[in-house]
């Protein structure tokens, strides 16, 4: 009897496979794109449209131990160093071609949406004009109010059914929109299922180690209109779930502590990073990937306005609010913040909100200087005092509580 | 010892840096007749020491030379000076004198690092300088040099007793330093640690380099061409021979000499 | 004192002493509002009978806007925050702020955290500027801001009014662009950092005023015989207004030929379409844009204007003046520069930032290419 494969394993596959199927369009001569991470997934994947996506590449070239050399290569070209690292490594390989990290098929078109940041599109103006290829682009304006309105809906409405007109010239492949419904329906399922393993980690204690999302994420971002990526995260819930209910946990040693970790992962210096937390017996319970990855809506009208709440695109409030609310939810007793030189739209607000999210939750806070994918704006020494001191804090509170106890 | 005689020319060039002052006097643009270094830069007495030195090495008062050109940091507080270049069109002129040919010139200074191309004639035609990052620099150098109690005069022989390369990836000098630091505390040999100093610094120059397209046959002048480890890491990483010269912390001096012979021809 | 003198002393007091016009406008009764770059409505302000006050920061020591940006993000908007937050700003009843780039993004919450009494109007525009539903996405962001200057000036802002606003702002813009013509045929009378001091005067006085001005000056200026013996120049980037800057320039007998800076001529060279309803003619204006990286180009038409501006200048090169930190402008910087490597023109690049004091490796750069050229 063939022996029931765990959800990690299922999501791996899942993963090497959605990355195969892109090669093998490719292969056969179909049309692919390079895609932004928060584009909407429904429009390409219910065209059958098959498109990689760079950000992904640069985590895993970064994880792999690829960044500083990929990074360097692209200041050779001109780049300044204070560059996003995923763009200075896509850069890099759009030239070289290759790379012995990751390698993913050369693009026939180009995908950019700008609602996580603008520089996604001088990212991806600069790769249009150096691989002379197509651009198409679906802008949407940072939001100045909590709730999206009508004339951002309107506009980004417009812009979405352009885009699929012109996808349908470049690739040939018509939109089917009874098909597009469906895969809404699927990407719901998914959602669901992501925002129930993620919610499981409010459990004492968490059923896994929150690091382990960063290892989930590509599919969650890129294949959630599947109904293999569905089944897969129902999956993954129900195996945190039950363990939770057991109280058991596959994070390795006793959890003393439970923290938010905001920002990026620092791809680089994620060993590192993870073990300086976990040797104190921190685990990570919370982080803007759950929300982040989560694409409630009912109709199409939602849909958009979907897509303009996703992280760093929102007012600030609201992303207070996404913060606050998941580590009340999910316990924490701190929080870690990067400041992630990447990204100046994350850090842009960054004391600000650490003020505030020690306001709103009583929780101390730390924050260290690094990035995501280029590791040397990463000091251990930096990030090493910094969580200690954290876990001292932590510890000191502990003691006070259970006295007072 | 007495006047200059004859037809002779005599010109002189002056690269007033931050850190130094060097001073060349030639014959008749090609003979270099004396030179002087001293380690004190603009706004000290060392300019005046330099330029007094090097007439007296030479034998010659202020009224044999014909000309006079100055450069560097402190040019333009150089009164001595008929004439006045920046430090990268001296350092062209010079470095085309030192290595007949030369396309791409390195020069690693104190404070900053250039890379100058030069065209077939030797006449400077583009450069790049480095931005506000201290890494590749021979700052980047002493401030390493210092955490391990080394002079930076030090770091070429160390560089060369090491049996492997202990990796220094931080840019920002601040974290480069806790990194070394690190490397101590873990007791890895100095040499290691020095040759990894050197890496990080030669990727850092190399990709300014790479910025202009790198065309051989290349050079580095400046006072860190003298270490033998980053010129092998520098080399290394860009995949070519460089050419040094041992007189290369003059060749911004010696370029603004030959810049005032012509002048003076003319 | 001759006329074009007399001109150029004005404006550059006023560039200089920005607070001084604040005040005098306070004095007379008019309210002010703060404008930061980059392409704010401004002609809504004029409309609304008040004066537009254009934030592009000074040059000073930032301590206090450390509490809310990280060092990485550029000066200008390090410096507007500082500004505010120490009060220099006090009297402004709004300040506009766009989403520009992405460290504009975080601007409206540290103002509204730190400079608690003068309110923020964001600014939206499309980015995919040249289709119906971008025009129309802008049009509905400029109706909304419409409404919120009307309430702040406690009057309705008419069609006529906007009409009218849109003629001075197509006036004024047509004379920085005749003047800026005329200065680089005049780098002895109009050395660079006077240049330079006299389009940004108009951040601060009517626009009216600085266009008779400016009108006046060009004509002036066109009278007299041109300046020969100059390294003819066209700057590119955000911002050149650094009078420590242009005077290495001028120090090299560098003559700003034309300029593709977002701070000067690039804002000038798009006139807004006479429209029946107003609003619709200064959002196809934004479509019309270019030259400037904060704007989405996808055929990068930025490096085509800019090798363009330069042949028609005559130019021997292209200084970009490139504001540390502005990634904008660093992602543009690699492929406009291949396009004007391939035209044969030569780029220096000079990274400036507001906090800078020691000027000693531009001045090197810039003798050197001066040198060369």
């Amino acid at each position: 009897m063939e022996e029931k494969k765990s959800a990690k394993v299922i999501l791996r596959e899942l993963q090497d496979k959605i990355a195969q199927d892109v090669w093998d369009a490719k292969n056969r001569g179909e049309k692919i794109g390079w895609c932004a991470s928060n584009f909407p997934q429904e429009i390409t994947t219910a065209m059958g449209i098959q498109v990689t996506y760079p950000e992904n590449m640069g985590a895993a070239v970064g994880a792999k131990g690829g960044g500083q050399r990929m990074c360097e290569y692209a200041e050779g070209m001109g780049y300044s160093n204070d560059l996003c690292s995923y763009s200075r490594i896509n850069f890099a390989y759009a030239d070289l071609k290759e790379c012995a990290e990751q390698e993913i098929p050369m693009p026939d078109f180009l995908l950019c949406c700008n609602n996580i940041c603008n520089c996604m599109m001088k990212w991806y103006e600069n790769l249009a004009l150096e691989l002379d290829i197509p651009l198409l682009m679906i802008d949407i304006p940072h939001l100045d109010k909590y709730t999206c309105d009508e004339d951002r809906i309107r506009y980004i409405r417009a812009q979405f059914d352009d885009c699929v007109r012109q996808l349908e010239e470049i690739t040939g492949k018509k939109m089917d929109w009874d098909h597009f419904r469906e895969v809404m329906d699927v990407s719901q399922r998914s959602s669901r299922a992501w925002l129930r393993a993620i919610a499981s980690m409010s459990a004492t204690p968490s059923p896994f180690s929150g690091f382990d999302i960063f290892n989930n994420m590509a599919v969650a971002c890129v294949g959630r209109g599947t109904v293999a990526a569905a089944e897969a995260f129902e999956a993954l819930a129900d195996e945190y779930e039950e363990l939770a209910a057991k109280g058991e946990t596959t994070f390795k040693g006793e959890e003393k502590h439970r923290i938010l970790f905001e920002g990026i992962a620092c791809w680089a210096n994620l060993r590192f990073t993870y073990k300086a937390l976990q040797s104190r017996g921190i685990n990570l319970t919370a982080s803007v990937y759950g929300p982040a990855f989560s694409f409630l809506y009912q109709n199409m009208d939602e849909l958009m306005a979907a897509y303009a709440y996703v992280p760093n695109s929102n007012c600030f409030e609201r992303e207070l609010e996404m913060r606050v609310k998941d580590a009340i939810a999910h316990k924490v007793d701190g929080a870690v913040f990067h400041m992630n030189r990447s990204c100046k739209n994350w850090s842009g607000n960054l004391y600000e909100l650490e003020r505030r999210f020690r306001e709103e939750t009583g929780v101390p806070t730390v924050m260290f200087d690094g990035d995501q994918s280029d590791p040397r704006v990463f000091s251990e020494a930096q990030y090493e005092t910094r969580v200690e001191a954290l876990a001292e804090i932590m510890d000191e509170r502990k003691r006070a509580k259970e006295a007072q106890a | 010892m007495g006047n200059a005689m004859g037809t002779d020319i005599y010109t002189l060039g002056a690269d007033i840096g931050s850190a130094a002052s060097k001073c060349v006097i030639l014959k008749n643009g090609a003979e270099m007749a004396a030179s002087t270094v001293e380690s004190a830069g603009a706004g000290t007495g060392g300019p005046a020491r330099a330029f007094e030195g090097v007439l007296a090495k030479a034998g010659l008062r202020r009224e044999d030379i014909a000309m006079i050109t100055a450069t560097g940091y402190g040019r333009n507080s150089f009164a001595e000076a008929d004439l006045v270049i920046s430090e990268l069109s001296a350092h062209a002129i010079g470095a085309a004198a030192f290595f007949p040919g030369v396309r791409t010139v390195i020069d690693i200074g104190g404070q900053d690092a250039k890379v100058l191309r030069l065209t077939e004639a030797g006449v400077l035609d583009n450069f790049v300088m480095n931005d506000k990052c201290a890494a590749g620099t021979g700052r980047f150098l002493e401030v390493m040099a210092r955490i391990l109690e080394l002079d930076v005069t030090q770091l070429g022989d160390m560089d060369g007793k090491a049996e492997q390369s202990a990796g220094i990836s931080s840019t920002c000098t601040v974290f480069a330093e806790s990194e070394v630091i690190s490397q101590l505390a873990k007791g890895t040999p100095i040499p290691e640690i020095v040759r990894g100093i050197h890496e990080s610094a030669a990727v850092r120059t190399a990709s300014l380099v790479r910025r202009m397209n790198l065309v051989l046959p290349a050079a580095v002048t400046g006072g860190v061409a003298q270490n033998r480890g980053m010129i092998r890491a520098l080399g290394q990483e860009l995949g070519c021979e460089l050419m040094i010269s041992p007189d290369s912390q003059l060749c911004g001096a010696y370029g603004a000499a030959l810049h005032a012979y012509r002048k003076a021809g003319q | 004192m001759s006329r074009i003198d007399d001109i150029l002393t004005q404006l550059e007091t006023i560039s200089r002493n920005p607070r001084a016009q604040l005040d005098a406008c306070l004095a007379a009764g008019k309210k002010a509002v703060g404008v930061m770059p980059y392409f704010c409505p401004e002609e809504l302000v004029y409309a609304a009978g008040m004066q537009p006050f254009g934030l592009w920061g000074a040059d000073m020591v930032c301590d206090q806007s450390r509490r809310y940006y990280p060092a990485f993000i550029c000066s200008i908007l390090h410096s507007v925050l500082e500004l505010g937050i120490t009060g220099k700003l006090a009297g402004l009843s709004a300040i506009m702020i766009p989403f520009s780039c992405d460290s504009l993004k975080g601007m409206a919450t540290n103002w509204e955290v730190s400079v608690k009494d003068i309110p923020v109007i964001n600014v939206a525009y499309a980015q995919n500027r040249k289709i119906d539903a971008g025009t129309e996405f802008t049009a509905s962001q400029l109706r909304k801001i419409r409404g919120q200057l009307a309430e702040i000036a406690g009057r309705e802002i008419t069609d006529a009014d906007i009409a009218a606003a849109v003629e001075v702002y197509n006036a004024d813009r047509a004379a920085i662009i005749a003047f800026a013509d005329a200065a680089g045929k005049h780098p002895k009378l109009v050395p660079a950092a006077k240049r330079s001091a006299v389009i940004k005067a108009g951040f601060f006085m009517d626009r009216a005023e600085h266009a008779k001005l400016l009108t006046e000056l060009a004509e002036l200026l066109a009278a007299e015989p041109g300046d020969r013996g100059y390294i003819r120049v066209v700057t590119t980037g955000i911002l050149a207004d650094s009078p420590a800057l242009l005077e290495i320039f001028e120090e090299n007998r560098i003559c700003i030929a034309a300029d593709q800076i977002a701070a000067e001529s690039v804002d000038a060279r798009t006139q807004t379409p006479v429209t029946e309803d107003p609003i619709i003619g200064m959002a196809e204006r934004y479509g019309k844009l270019e030259g400037c990286s904060i704007l989405f180009d996808p055929g990068k038409q930025r490096g085509k204007e800019l090798v363009e501006l330069a042949k028609q200048a005559g130019a021997e090169g292209i200084i970009w003046v490139m504001t540390k930190f502005c990634d904008p402008e660093e992602y543009d910087f690699v492929p406009v520069k291949r396009m004007a490597d391939a035209a044969g023109i030569r780029v220096l690049s000079l990274e400036v930032d507001r906090q800078m004091v020691n000027y000693e490796q531009i001045r090197s750069a810039v003798q050197a290419f001066a040198e060369m050229c």
